[in-house]
């Protein structure tokens, strides 16, 4: 384990720059959203602060989409689902058992606990492309178990999730007002980032990113790399799903296309476009899509050949995606001298 | 708001000056598919709606005021639905919303109209949960929906095999148990007897492990609501085994379509369905319609265009009604409202927000939809069961 450290450590040397690079991103991106969160409430505005919120939320899956494929190294092509069991278990409480925003996320971090050991177990019995093949095909299982349970509303989905008032100790959030909802979102899904960057940053997260490089050799620092895998899954499940249990808060329903790979696939676009393995470049990624989504999708019926070639050139002119691009930059005017890796 | 619709709005705007110079137009937003599987139903939906709305513009607009249209695509996505749905209604001011096609879509989407205090109508979801157990205050549907459907086709069985030993063959999901489980009931009612029933998974390669349960139950009916490319391998291998003698295939509206009617052949000969609309109507005002539709799109019509042409109408009547666009007056004038559609006059029940209209049984004869049968409004609407308001 100290090997790990060391070479972390080795690897990282001027890593401080990169890392105070990331989080002043984060800063900025956080100052700017709370701007625009002041700005879009004092304008009396609903739409777009709706819109900003939904793009945290599928932010909070782009990010468990980056803990994997950027970190350690495997891509999911089905993380909808822990995004979909997220929003059913909540929706079903909510509406089912009672306006509890604590016991809705309760719930979801038991059941995406258990789903992602069980999915964790299956998944990682293989790497690589099989990896990629078996989320998808458990994804789009329990998509179709979903669309044709009538108990869970099969493919109408769930309408009618109440909306709630979110206790947080010293005062209430009304998930029904836009605005304080998208600043108790953006808050959410930034103390997830902070939680998740921290994690990446101890010998666990290390750990990870060795695995990534070369998993073979994980094991003669003295780790298995199943076990960190098995639990980079979870993790990336929970994150998923806590975020997923706040969509049905917002939108008020929930539908078995949450689940299907049209939302997997768009999270992985999301991570590649923001930048992989960047964390904050998901966060980016998702509002800036969304964003585009709801303007061209408004100009012209033909939205997703825009998108589609916008993808296309952001993989050609930007392979690291957008955060890979302005970061070297960035470092270089934080230390002065530092070359860019 | 795309090139067209702000051209046609233009041209509306410079053709009514006169009558309403001043007049703010109307703004129905359109929340449709228009793009993906379900873009073939968007398009119906959206000539349907434009060639109504130029008509109206042409003649005055609505209580003097021109329509102008607002699409917005969906993707048959309800998540897209809502978003797409909250923009018009908050960014746009839309009046009134419709076009919502899948179910989901208009389920979610009439939730947003509830909370943002608007109405919505769709023309095309026939799910019967909108206008039943999940009704809402806010939602109208101007289309017939699956109950109105299997009664009608109840109807013209009992009238034209009555008494008849039906055997039910359905796809293996939610829906297709549902839809043969409604047509089951319908028919069961009506004094047909139950053969017996199978299900089949989506998209089955071979049809025949079902025959020999088939024919061993002797029936004079089969009713399937298999659809696609699954009623092309089912009738043509109930053809090939001959099976089809002396056997009536009757279905769901969705089974036989214009899409996979030539690819079925002459299998498809006899089968019968219910339905809300077809071009065949031999009415005046269904003439003007067809006509009308095929100079603008070189295209017949089909239910859902037809079906979006009467929303107009339906919306036309109410505003004039109500003498406001405002929610709760408008929704007190089209509870009960009547109002004239390519299908002749419909009625919305005010107890849960549905048309009553005359149903058709329709034949495919040499490759075409016959009309055989009609089925007054009131018999195919079945009961009010919408306990919400």
């Amino acid at each position: 384990m100290r090997d790990v450290m060391l070479s972390g450590r080795l690897a990282t040397r001027g890593g401080g720059a990169v890392r105070n690079a990331v989080h002043l991103l984060a800063l900025v991106f956080l100052l700017l959203a709370i701007a625009f969160g002041v700005i879009a409430w004092a304008a009396g505005d609903t739409f777009y602060l709706r819109l900003a919120t939904e793009a945290l939320i599928f932010a909070g899956l782009a990010m468990s989409v980056d803990i994997l494929l950027g970190y350690t190294g495997l891509l999911s092509l089905g993380q909808a689902l822990y995004f979909g069991l997220g929003a059913y278990t909540s929706a079903v409480v909510l509406r089912d058992i009672g306006p509890s925003f604590w016991l809705a996320m309760g719930m979801t971090l038991v059941l995406a606990t258990l789903a992602g050991t069980l999915g964790g177990f299956i998944a990682n019995r293989v790497k690589g492309v099989y990896f990629a093949l078996i989320t998808f095909g458990l994804a789009q299982v329990v998509a179709k178990v979903v669309y044709n349970t009538r108990e869970l509303g099969a493919s109408d989905g769930l309408i009618g999730v109440p909306e709630i008032t979110i206790p947080l100790g010293l005062f209430t959030v009304e998930a029904a007002n836009p605005a304080a909802f998208f600043l108790f979102v953006l808050a959410f899904v930034l103390l997830l980032y902070a939680g998740i960057a921290y994690l990446m940053d101890t010998p666990f997260g290390r750990t990870l990113t060795a695995i990534r490089a070369n998993d073979r050799r994980v094991p003669f620092l003295g780790s298995n790399p199943l076990v960190y895998r098995m639990l980079a899954y979870v993790l990336a499940a929970n994150v998923a799903a806590l975020t997923g249990a706040l969509y049905p808060m917002l939108r008020g329903f929930v539908s078995p296309e949450l689940m299907f790979f049209h939302t997997s696939g768009n999270a992985v676009i999301t991570v590649i476009v923001g930048g992989v393995g960047t964390l904050i470049g998901p966060i980016l990624g998702s509002v800036l899509l969304t964003a585009l989504r709801s303007v061209v999708g408004t100009w012209t019926e033909h939205h997703l050949i825009v998108i589609g070639v916008l993808f296309m050139l952001s993989v050609i002119l930007l392979p690291k995606g957008l955060i890979g691009a302005i970061r070297p930059w960035l470092q270089h005017r934080l230390t002065g001298s530092e070359t860019p890796r | 708001m795309t090139k067209k619709t702000s051209a046609l709005a233009a041209a509306l705007l410079l053709t009514s000056a006169g009558t309403a110079l001043a007049a703010d137009p109307i703004r129905i937003g359109v929340v449709t598919p228009l793009s993906g599987t379900y873009a073939p139903i968007g398009q119906q939906v959206r000539w349907g709606l434009e060639l109504a709305a130029k008509q109206v513009n042409d003649k005055g607009g609505i209580a003097g005021r021109p329509v102008e249209l607002l699409f917005e695509d969906e993707e048959a996505n309800p998540a897209v639905a809502v978003q797409k749905a909250e923009k018009l209604f908050q960014v746009a001011k839309v009046d009134f919303l419709t076009g919502t096609v899948n179910s989901g879509s208009t389920l979610a989407v009439g939730q947003v109209a509830e909370r943002n205090d608007r109405l919505l109508a769709t023309t095309v979801s026939f799910a019967d949960s909108i206008t039943t157990d999940k009704c809402s205050p806010n939602v109208f549907r101007v289309n017939a929906r699956a109950g109105q459907q299997s009664a009608a086709l109840a109807e013209w069985l009992n009238k034209e095999k009555p008494k008849s030993k039906v055997f039910f063959l359905g796809p293996d999901y939610e829906m297709g148990r549902s839809t043969v489980a409604a047509f089951k009931q319908a028919a069961t009612d009506k004094g047909a007897s139950d053969a017996g029933e199978v299900f089949a998974p989506l998209d089955s390669k071979d049809y025949t492990q079902y025959f020999g349960q088939l024919r061993a139950s002797r029936p004079a009916v089969i009713y399937t609501s298999v659809a696609g490319n699954d009623t092309v391998r089912l009738l043509t291998q109930l053809e090939e085994y001959g099976l089809l003698r002396n056997l009536t295939v009757v279905g769901a509206s969705g089974t036989v379509t214009s899409q996979n009617i030539g690819a079925i052949g002459k299998a498809a000969e006899g089968f019968v369905t219910g339905v809300g609309y077809s071009p065949e109507i031999g009415t005046p005002e269904n003439k003007a319609f067809v006509d009308a539709f095929r100079a603008a799109y070189k295209t017949d019509p089909d239910l859902y265009g037809a079906d979006s042409f009467g929303l107009i109408h339906f919306y036309k009547a109410a505003v004039e009604k109500a003498g406001t666009t405002a929610t709760a007056a408008l929704r007190d004038a089209m509870r009960g409202i009547q109002w004239q559609t390519p299908q002749g006059t419909k009625t919305m029940r005010g107890g849960d927000h549905q048309a009553v209209q005359e149903m058709y049984a329709v034949q495919v004869t040499d490759g075409k939809f016959r009309i055989v049968g009609t089925v007054p409004g009131e018999a195919a609407i079945g009961q009010d069961l919408c306990t919400k308001f």
